[in-house]
């Protein structure tokens, strides 16, 4: 009995012993990993310490009271769970032998580097790992592949690279495997379709390339297949149809090719589908019309052909048909419209035909409906006006025409409206906005007549309106009223009548306006100089009349000037000048008279500029040679102008087409006109120019009917006279050119002297040639 | 996640991502991406519209194309994208006065429709791309005041239409082309190259004698 006892005391002191080196070894080992972290501190983890240690056994220490650390009921370490810490270090130093009965390692969301050390395979009883939301780098070794309890494994959102390992595949309890979120590369292991437990696969966002491994067929209880955003390649496989507890499938952004099988409509779980921007090709299988609990549908940009499966109609539960991108072709099945779920139907850029089927009325969840950029012909259907929920319509750029059925404008939640490139014809529906959200309203490029809609006046929440080229017949002085965010508006190229409205001036936000080409009268009205957004303003082609008002010219912003074509009088304002950011500006075809001020001169971007076809006088002003960007077209022709046209405008380096034709100036032809090497047109016919055009090989191109009708000039040119020659000849380009410009300079010279000095002298009067 | 993330995109207008919006929208958005605009002058860049064609400083032709991109003197800094190289009906590539830096992309030498490059006052590196001579429209070729360097390629003598040429104020090396096209320019073109020789004399001294790394 004695010996009994002592046995029994043995074995406790045995057992105390055990644990006592259990103990410490577990304790060492996370003391040693603490101490090698970058960031170690009192402050950081501080429960991690041995001085409080007070036990029977002097050395023993339990870390089974620190923090993060779980313990079984033998004081062996079971869980270490210290995610969320910031710790900063690297899996190096732990000494993961000292933990043979860790079931749990938590060590997500810090800043741990570093590679993922071999001896992690070490841990027999490992079920969960959890590494993710690090910096971990290197490979995934394949020792991994020894953790043979491991039921959930998670290294996603490091930067880890290189291959996953095909050992992966004996990890037979796992149900969880997230690789995403690292720069993985190579193939997926067909192994992996060995982990017969497996429930959430997520391997998305790395740089996974090779096909996708028929084996993954076998993962007969995978609720969750995640490829998306990698460089997959090849065909879906057939296989993936076995998969019948799958309910979420993303293979979006790869280079999937094939067609989609139609064994994915044996998918009989599924809700999600999505396989975007792939080069998918061949039809939608009509299989897909099985897949009873799918809400969301996603196919857009591949290469898909065919038709549309009227089968698509079955899906009872779809939300989302998004197919937009492709190439099909075939008409909108009207079985579509038993989709009473259906919130979004995207079809837009494909080759539909045929008309909208009347059944797309019964969509009475709908939402969006994008069908713009197909071939679809016929009327709306009027059941449009049941889609009470509609915020979206679009069906701009198809062959749709009649009239857009009224009660489309009773929709109180439309905010974006598209029409725009059909042949629509009749009224437009006239109580749009009725709800007060409208914000886009195109229907540009149709045939559209009668008037605005009323319920636009109101309508304060719209941003972009575009009406233009249709017929619409308006009085447009009370049509429109003030809108804050409206930021483009365009009626040009219709029958609008009556006269700019001041309220335009209110709209603050307004970038561009255009109502060129109808027929608007009255004059400009001067609160248009508040709109102070303004970029882009074109009233050109109208019957506007009056002065330019000065207020226009506080328009700041603005790029682009139109009042061409219109019966404006009066006077260029001074204050013209002021718009500096101008770089388009014509006011040719009205009645402006008064001189060109030379404040013109300060549209230093200025590339355009017509004041052809007015009655302006005086004398084109030298500053016009400060308009340095000036490149398309410098057009003064048709006026009154008179004097000499100032040697400035020789600095314009950049200009192409020059019309100085058709006014009443007199002397030479600048010889600075030689240094416009950008000129390829020039038309001074129809003037009282005298003397020797310039002598360059460009000005000798120009043709006879660009000088025509004028005093008396001579030079180079077919149909005008030759110039009594004198002087040297000229020699080559290169070495002439500083040569020429000295002599031409004081040929100018002496001309303007001797044309002050005589000015009764005759026509006749000869010009000093070099 | 991504389900949210692509109706939200989708419904920001009648078009989704830029991806799927105009090819020539998408080059000159991806433009716009590497620039710093100060002036806010590619404000109205809007890659939700259908196509650029409303945008400001871009101007298109009657088939929705882009002909013109009209940038020069805005203050803009960054770099040249090699997908400006799509615009394919682009004829007017003006971006003078900027502060652009980096290369001229050879990609550009694929604006089959250009009549005008001006890249003059920036602060261009690199060389001028041989890729250019392909441009066998162009008439205006002004890439002067820059920092290019290496030497000017001799294909851009075949340049049929070259009417204007200006490579001034650079750091160009090697000979002065005198051949094809080349012939009326005057050394105004090629002035301010301190490594730059010539013009090259025809036949008598062989070419490429410049100094050159």
């Amino acid at each position: 009995m004695f010996s009994l006892y002592s046995y029994y005391l043995l074995l406790l002191v045995l057992a105390l012993n055990t644990s006592q080196y259990f103990g410490n070894m577990e304790t060492e080992a996370l003391l040693k990993w603490k101490a090698n972290l970058l960031n170690d501190s009192p402050s950081l983890l501080p429960t991690w310490t041995t001085s409080n240690s007070s036990s029977y056994f002097n050395k023993t220490t339990t870390p089974c009271t620190w923090f993060g650390i779980s313990c079984n009921n033998a004081g062996n370490v079971v869980k270490l769970n210290v995610s969320n810490l910031g710790l900063q270090g690297t899996l190096l130093n732990f000494k993961f032998s000292s933990f043979p009965y860790l079931t749990t390692l938590n060590l997500s969301s810090n800043a741990l580097f570093g590679t993922i050390p071999a001896s992690l395979g070490n841990l027999s009883d490992l079920t969960t790992l959890y590494l993710a939301v690090n910096q971990l780098s290197g490979s995934i070794p394949p020792e991994i592949g020894n953790l043979k309890s491991l039921v959930d494994l998670q290294l996603s959102n490091n930067t880890l690279t290189g291959s996953i390992p095909a050992s992966l595949g004996n990890l037979s309890d796992l149900t969880t495997l997230y690789l995403w979120g690292n720069q993985l590369s190579g193939s997926i292991p067909p192994e992996i379709g060995n982990l017969k437990s497996l429930v959430d696969l997520q391997l998305s966002n790395n740089n996974l390339s090779g096909t996708i491994p028929a084996s993954l067929g076998n993962l007969s209880d995978l609720t969750t297949l995640y490829l998306y955003e990698n460089q997959l390649s090849g065909s879906i496989p057939a296989s993936l149809g076995n998969l019948s507890d799958l309910t979420t499938l993303y293979l979006w952004e790869n280079q999937l090719s094939g067609s989609i099988p139609p064994e994915i409509g044996n998918l009989k779980s599924l809700v999600d589908l999505e396989i975007t921007t792939n080069n998918l090709n061949g039809t939608i299988p009509a299989s897909l019309g099985n897949l009873s609990d799918l809400t969301t549908l996603y196919l857009w940009e591949n290469q898909l052909s065919g038709s549309i499966p009227p089968e698509i109609g079955n899906l009872k539960s779809l939300v989302e048909l998004v197919i937009n991108t492709n190439n099909i072709n075939g008409t909108i099945p009207a079985s579509l419209g038993n989709l009473s779920d259906l919130t979004t139907l995207y079809l837009f850029r494909n080759q539909l035909s045929g008309s909208i089927p009347p059944e797309i009325g019964n969509l009475k969840s709908l939402v969006g409906l994008v069908i713009d950029t197909n071939n679809l012909n016929g009327t709306i259907p009027a059941s449009l006006g049941n889609l009470s929920k509609l915020t979206i319509l679009s069906l701009f750029r198809n062959h749709l025409s009649g009239s857009i059925p009224p009660h489309i404008g009773n929709l109180t939640n439309l905010k974006d409206v598209q029409l725009s490139n059909n042949t629509f014809s009749g009224n437009m529906p006239q109580n749009l906005c009725r709800g007060g959200s409208l914000e886009n309203f195109t229907a540009a490029f149709n045939n559209f007549t009668g008037p605005i809609p009323k319920g636009l006046k109101n309508c304060s929440s719209l941003v972009r309106v575009r009406l233009d080229r249709n017929q619409l017949a308006d009085n447009i002085s009370e049509a429109f009223g003030v809108y804050p965010n409206l930021d483009y508006m365009d009626l040009s190229q219709n029958n609008l009548y009556g006269e700019l409205s001041r309220t335009w001036g209110e709209c603050h936000n307004l970038k561009h306006l255009s109502l060129s080409s109808n027929n608007i009268s009255g004059s400009i009205p001067s609160e248009l100089g508040k709109s102070t957004q303004l970029g882009k303003l074109d009233l050109s082609d109208n019957h506007l009349v009056g002065e330019i008002p000065k207020e226009l010219m506080k328009l700041n912003l603005l790029i682009y000037l139109n009042l061409s074509h219109n019966e404006l009088t009066g006077q260029l304002p001074r204050e013209i000048g002021s718009l500096s950011e101008l770089e388009h500006l014509d006011i040719s075809s009205n009645n402006l008279s008064g001189p060109i001020p030379g404040e013109a001169g300060k549209w230093s971007k200025l590339l355009y500029l017509s004041l052809s076809c007015n009655i302006f006088n005086g004398s084109i002003p030298s500053q016009i040679g400060d308009l340095i960007s000036l490149s398309i077209l410098l057009d003064l022709s048709h006026n009154e102008l008179m004097g000499g046209i100032p040697s400035e405008i020789g600095s314009l380096r950049n200009l192409e087409n020059l019309n100085l034709s058709h006014n009443m100036l007199s002397g030479n032809i600048p010889s600075s006109f030689e240094e416009m090497k950008s000129l390829l047109s020039i038309d001074v016919s129809y003037n009282q120019l005298e003397g020797r055009i310039p002598t360059n090989k460009a000005f000798q191109k120009f043709s006879f009917d660009a000088f025509k009708n004028n005093k008396d000039l001579c030079g180079n040119v077919s149909g005008l006279r030759a110039c009594d020659s004198s002087g040297t000849s000229k020699s080559n380009a290169i070495d002439k050119h500083k040569k020429t410009g000295y002599d031409t300079l004081l040929i100018f010279a002496g001309t303007q002297l001797f044309s002050i000095t005589y000015p009764a002298i005759t026509h006749f009067t000869r010009v000093l040639v070099t | 996640m991504a389900a949210i993330w692509t109706v939200l995109l989708l419904l920001l207008g009648t078009l989704s991502t830029p991806t799927t919006a105009n090819l020539e929208g998408d080059a000159l958005f991806a433009f716009r991406r590497g620039l710093k605009d100060p002036q806010h002058v590619l404000q109205s860049w809007d890659p939700t519209l259908v196509n650029p064609c409303t945008w400001f400083h871009v101007t298109c032709d009657k088939d929705n194309r882009v002909t013109r991109l009209d940038l020069g003197n805005a203050k803009l800094s960054g770099k040249l994208v090699s997908e400006l190289g799509k615009l394919k009906h682009l004829q007017y590539l003006e971006l003078y006065r900027n502060k652009l830096v980096g290369v001229i992309p050879k990609e550009l030498g694929g604006l089959k429709s250009l009549l005008s490059l001006d890249l003059y006052h920036n602060n261009l590196t690199g060389s001028i791309p041989s890729s250019l001579s392909k441009l066998t429209n162009i008439r205006f070729l002004r890439l002067n005041s820059n920092r290019l360097t290496g030497r000017i390629p001799r294909q851009l003598t075949k340049l049929p239409n070259l009417k204007n040429l200006d490579v001034s104020n650079n750091d160009l090396c090697g000979t002065i082309p005198t051949s094809g096209s080349f012939y009326k320019f005057t050394e105004k073109s090629f002035e301010n190259n301190s490594r730059l020789q010539g013009p090259e004399l025809m036949g008598s001294v062989s070419y490429d004698i410049g100094f050159c790394n």
